[in-house]
């Protein structure tokens, strides 16, 4: 699994694939390389599309709410893209939050809505 | 190995986790339980084992198939000789955490499953033991 | 069914399968042994001589009653199922008591059921057989009744396990017969409609139980997902009641909403509902809520609008 993440770059934005089901290790490295491409690009958000995750347990959510913040502060915007059905139940069960990142329903959307947002747009 | 639905894996390092995770998915698809409730189960085993991993070092995770009444189930058992918890109430509390953690683990496996039951004495160890049934409708 | 290697017990049961049968298990609670297998063998040539006339009076007595007389509308079927139950009744002294023997009861039992033969004639059939065969097994040991007893009790231990197989089948259909209707009932009460790209609306209905706003829930959110909608209106006007329960189940079920990226609008709060949400202390502050389905569909289409307006003009899909 180490290894596998790859960030994206579209436009101004980062788009990062989350793997199905990572380690440990591969979910800190996310973070790591988020941020590291961040810098690098100045980047004014970040797409997470976990429209392959399968399981969303407390550690990676945090880590995933964790690098929202981050990318916060050096200026940007995270939306959490493509989260399945199941996944959204057992996250809203277990009682987790992603600490209120935005959200979308699809890679398109989180795009788009990254963009309205950087022509200062609404919401 | 063992076969799907029941086995045990040694839990040591943090790919064990991932190998656990399979296979409670693998136990829990073949019995039949809808996406949500795999999901549900599997997100719970994630929780219990990182809590072996993380508070132990080193435990074990066992499954077994379950059958009462016509009624199929998945029991999954969580032990480990780590320090034990001392205030079970507390640490079932969701947002308590003696690591800096969300605090969600336990309390949140309890929602995700319908059953749940945890031994621990102090310096001995700990088992944490769930149970999930197959839906009716 | 061909295809399948694995044993019986590591099938996985859906829809019109037995669930895993403990079949060893339930050979061993009886008491039924290798002995009693051996003395249904030895008594094979007793069933063979005996069977043709069995099964006649057994036919007797069906075809005395009308509602089992029912069931054999013309000769040829009659005929048919004679030569079935002939083959049953020898199966019975067949020696073999393993999985193809379990898998064949069951197979009948499941064919008796469909048919909508009641369990009481069934049954009743069971017994008619006992009448039938125990005094011939007797006769024909009247040499060693020590033995003719011993072969009584392994007929009988067995048709017994027969008449249990039969039982499970009934109750597996039953079971499965009232978890499809209480899903269709699901399905019917809480309709989830896509009314316009981007918008389901889900009419609640009735009262909320647990177990229906999960089941809700689930399905709410894979129609969002499956009709890619931004926005869901769900309208509680049907709704008569609510309680903390399952106003935390509608919290949970607009968390969860979020999560995928789309919105719940609650429509339909009345003044009732109105009070009890407030009184029940449920805070559903950042929750866009409307009293008429009508000015909820108002707020979709502002909300639509918005994206649409300010994003890339072909947003509209489908
Ligand atoms: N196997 C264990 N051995 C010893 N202590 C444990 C064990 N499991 C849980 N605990 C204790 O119970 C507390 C609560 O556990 P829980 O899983 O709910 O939260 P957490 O692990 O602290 O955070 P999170 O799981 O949300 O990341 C832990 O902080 C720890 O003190
Ligand atoms: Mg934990």
């Amino acid at each position: 699994m180490t290894g596998s993440i790859s960030v994206i770059r579209v436009g101004d934005l980062l788009l990062v694939t989350v793997p199905p089901d990572p380690d440990d290790p591969t979910v800190g490295e996310l973070q790591e390389g988020v941020l590291r491409a961040m810098e690098q690009y100045d980047a004014k958000g970040l797409v997470l599309d976990i429209s392959t995750v399968e399981t969303l347990d407390s550690f990676f959510a945090r880590t995933i709410a964790e690098t929202a913040q981050m990318v916060g502060l050096m200026g940007g915007r995270t939306v959490i893209a493509g989260m399945r059905a199941s996944v959204a139940i057992t996250a809203t069960q277990l009682g987790l939050t992603l600490g209120g990142s935005l959200t979308a329903l699809d890679v398109d959307r989180a795009l788009r809505l990254l963009g309205r947002g950087a022509q200062g747009g609404a919401r | 190995m063992t076969d799907l639905l029941e086995g045990e894996i040694g839990i040591a390092t943090e790919s064990d986790l991932v190998v656990a995770r399979k296979a409670v998915r693998g136990a829990a698809d073949s019995l039949g339980f809808s996406v949500t409730d795999v999901t549900r189960i599997v997100t719970a085993a994630s929780e219990l084992t990182r809590n072996i991993f993380r508070y132990a070092g080193t435990g074990v995770m066992r499954w077994h198939r379950l059958e009462r009444g016509g009624s199929l189930g998945l029991e999954l058992t969580f032990a480990d000789d780590g320090p034990g918890i001392g205030d079970i109430e507390q640490a079932m509390q969701a947002g308590f955490s003696s690591s800096g953690g969300l605090g969600l683990g336990l309390p949140g496996a309890k929602r995700l499953m319908d059953e749940m039951e945890i031994a621990s004495e102090v310096g001995k160890g700990t088992t944490v033991t769930v149970r999930k049934w197959r839906r009716k409708a | 069914m061909a295809s399948r290697t694995g044993p019986l017990e590591r099938r996985k049961s859906t829809a019109g399968e037995v669930a895993p049968v403990d079949w060893e298990g339930r050979k061993a609670f009886v008491g039924f042994t290798s002995d009693d297998a051996q003395l249904l063998r030895d008594l094979r040539p007793v069933a063979e001589a005996y069977a043709g006339e069995v099964v006649e009076e057994f036919y007797r007595r069906f075809l005395s009653f009308p509602e089992t007389r029912a069931f054999f509308a013309d000769e040829a079927r009659l005929n048919r199922v004679k030569a079935m139950q002939k083959q049953y009744f020898l199966g019975l002294t067949e020696g073999e008591y393993g999985e193809a023997y379990l898998r064949n009861r069951l197979e009948i039992g499941r064919v008796h059921q469909r048919i909508g033969l009641a369990p009481r004639w069934y049954m009743g059939a069971y017994s008619i057989y006992m009448q039938l065969t125990f005094p011939r097994v007797l006769a024909a040991f009247a040499h060693d009744l020590e033995k003719g007893q011993r072969a009584f009790l392994a007929l009988l231990k067995i048709i017994t396990l027969d008449k249990e197989l039969a039982v499970t089948t009934y109750i597996a259909a039953g079971e499965e017969i009232i978890t499809r209707q209480s899903q269709e009932i699901v399905e019917i009460s809480t309709p989830v409609i896509q009314v316009w790209n981007g918008v389901v609306v889900a009419p609640l209905i009735g009262s909320l139980d647990s177990q229906r706003t999960q089941q809700f829930m689930e399905r709410l959110l894979e129609r969002i997902v499956e009709t890619n909608s931004p926005v869901a209106l769900v309208d509680i006007t049907g709704v008569p009641t609510i309680d903390t329960q399952t106003a935390q189940h509608l919290v949970e079920t607009i968390t969860a909403v979020r999560l995928l990226g789309a919105q719940v609008v609650l429509t339909g709060v009345r003044p009732a509902i109105a009070q009890t949400l407030v009184h029940l202390g449920i805070d559903l502050s950042g929750i866009s809520t409307r009293s008429s389905l009508a000015a909820g569909l108002r707020v979709a289409f502002d909300l639509l609008d918005l994206r649409v307006v300010a994003g890339a003009a072909p947003g509209a899909r489908e």
